[in-house]
């Protein structure tokens, strides 16, 4: 009750009458604002800053952003797992707490590389991300050996791993958008590394349905900037010359990456594919168990 | 959003599907970490972790169409930061990341900025300057995308006082935001 008492004389006092306040607002444009259904263009006076920001609060996903699905699914498989295995084995079925924290470091590394610019460095994220959910789900089934100490390298890797697997093809070298998400802020050109990882991972994605819907989000802002959904290929395909096929997408995450897959979200969405077909092919006809 | 397919994908992932949890997973993720950059920036990615751990726990359990099944998330995501905020309170120095994130609302150069416009997590950084209960609510209307009914219920406040800040608060970001500008522009 408290605060809300202070609140209600909050209102009172708040000054809507746009004769004393040029600021005031009506509930309906505040709702328009919040809703995001005004333009700095359409916003009433000395609100257009504001519309743009709520713009860039709402913007796209960024990689850094998406960076901890396998982690979230690693996480989801013990826990699934855990419902379902005898009393005894419960107990080991779930990651320690450490590689989870392990895991959230590595997206934080992602996520503290500004605005998207850097997607290669993001990018070469993935890789450390998959390696440690794949030892992760070594682990769940018992041992724990090697995987103990995997969340470690991970989490400081990306930085120098921005430049190892650079080689590959097309597109700015991955230390010059690392630079870049470092720098002060990336300026225009920062949003092309950023639509060449979306293309990426919609390509690697586009073999299956599953990369497909994963991608979803990316999906989107591509089609934004390609100017609709069905331009969404050709747009790709001009971006990235040497575009990947999406029998990429077929291959265990064990293997190489190929230079396409160093970058973008094709990752996890590969890696979870593995692990879908086995963890939901195996146990589902017997779920019922639950 | 999911859309029409929310129910089969909300019981598949709660069967344990990974691409359906995933889909979901994919969907809110950015919202709750921007939601966590605003109300609890130092802890962000290991409160959104602690999030999907809870909602992994009780999907089983969720009921409800997709805009409640948000909320729940949401649910979620503001005890751990209630959790974390006490924590917070007896550990008085862990504003570091606030400070990391206050350097890229003022870049090194303005210009730049105003031509490129908000960066998300300068946008979100600004926003966590207003009074806290104000930021939270214009976040989770905004960015988590919740009625202002379901806000309140989150909060723990009425709906109309959730009305009254986001309201002030949307008036404060005018007035800071405009000042800035005029600045920008004598400068």
């Amino acid at each position: 009750m408290g605060p809300d008492d202070a609140s209600w004389a909050e209102m009172r006092r708040l000054p809507l009458d746009p004769d004393t306040d040029p600021l005031a607002l009506e509930d309906e444009t505040v709702e328009r604002l919040l809703a995001g259904e005004l333009s700095p263009d359409q916003a009433p006076p000395g609100y257009a800053e504001v519309a743009e920001l709520l713009a860039a609060a709402t913007a796209a996903p960024t990689h850094g952003e998406l960076a901890g699905q396998a982690a979230a699914l690693a996480e989801l498989r013990a826990v699934t797992r855990a419902r379902r295995a005898p009393a005894h084995v419960r107990r080991a079925a779930r990651p320690p707490r450490r590689r989870w924290v392990g895991l959230a470091a590595v997206a934080l590394v992602g996520a503290l590389v500004t605005g998207g610019a850097a997607v290669a460095a993001t990018g070469q994220l993935l890789e450390p991300v998959r390696e440690v959910a794949r030892s992760i789900l070594d682990t769940v089934g018992g041992a724990d050996s090697a995987a103990s100490t995997a969340p470690g390298p991970p989490a400081s890797a990306p930085a120098t791993r921005a430049a190892g697997p650079g080689g590959g093809g097309q597109g700015p070298p991955p230390t010059a958008a690392a630079d870049r998400g470092r720098g002060t802020t990336g300026a225009a050109p920062g949003a092309n590394p950023d639509l060449e990882g979306l293309c990426q991972a919609y390509l690697a994605g586009k073999g299956s349905e599953q990369g497909r819907k994963l991608a979803a989000t990316a999906f989107e802002a591509l089609a934004r900037a390609a100017g609709g959904p069905d331009q969404v290929d050709a747009y790709c395909q001009d971006l990235l010359p040497g575009a990947a096929k999406p029998e990429k997408e077929q291959n265990p995450p064990s293997d190489d990456q190929g230079q396409e897959h160093g970058q973008g979200q094709g990752g996890p969405p590969s890696s979870t594919g593995g692990g879908t077909e086995r963890t939901v092919s195996s146990p589902g006809p017997s779920s019922p168990a639950r | 959003m999911i859309g029409p397919e929310f129910p089969a994908v909300l019981s598949a992932a709660a069967r344990g599907d990974e691409e359906a949890f995933g889909r979901l997973w994919h969907d809110l993720q950015p919202r709750v970490l921007r939601y966590f950059a605003v109300v609890s920036p130092a802890a962000a990615e290991d409160l959104a972790s602690e999030t999907w751990l809870g909602v992994v726990r009780g999907i089983e359990r969720f009921r409800g169409t997709e805009p409640a099944f948000r909320a729940w998330v949401f649910t979620i995501a503001r005890h751990e930061a209630v959790d974390w905020w006490r924590r917070a309170a007896r550990r008085p120095t862990e504003n570091l990341a606030v400070d990391g994130l206050m350097e890229q609302v003022a870049p090194d150069d303005p210009a730049a900025a105003a031509v490129e416009g908000f960066s998300t997590r300068a946008a979100l950084a600004v926003v966590a300057t207003l009074p806290a209960d104000q930021a939270e609510a214009i976040v989770l209307r905004v960015v988590a995308g919740l009625e202002v009914n379901q806000v309140a219920e989150i909060m723990d406040r009425r709906p109309n006082t959730v009305r009254v800040l986001t309201h002030r608060g949307l008036r404060r970001l005018a007035e800071r935001l405009g000042d800035d500008a005029r600045i920008r522009r004598v400068v």
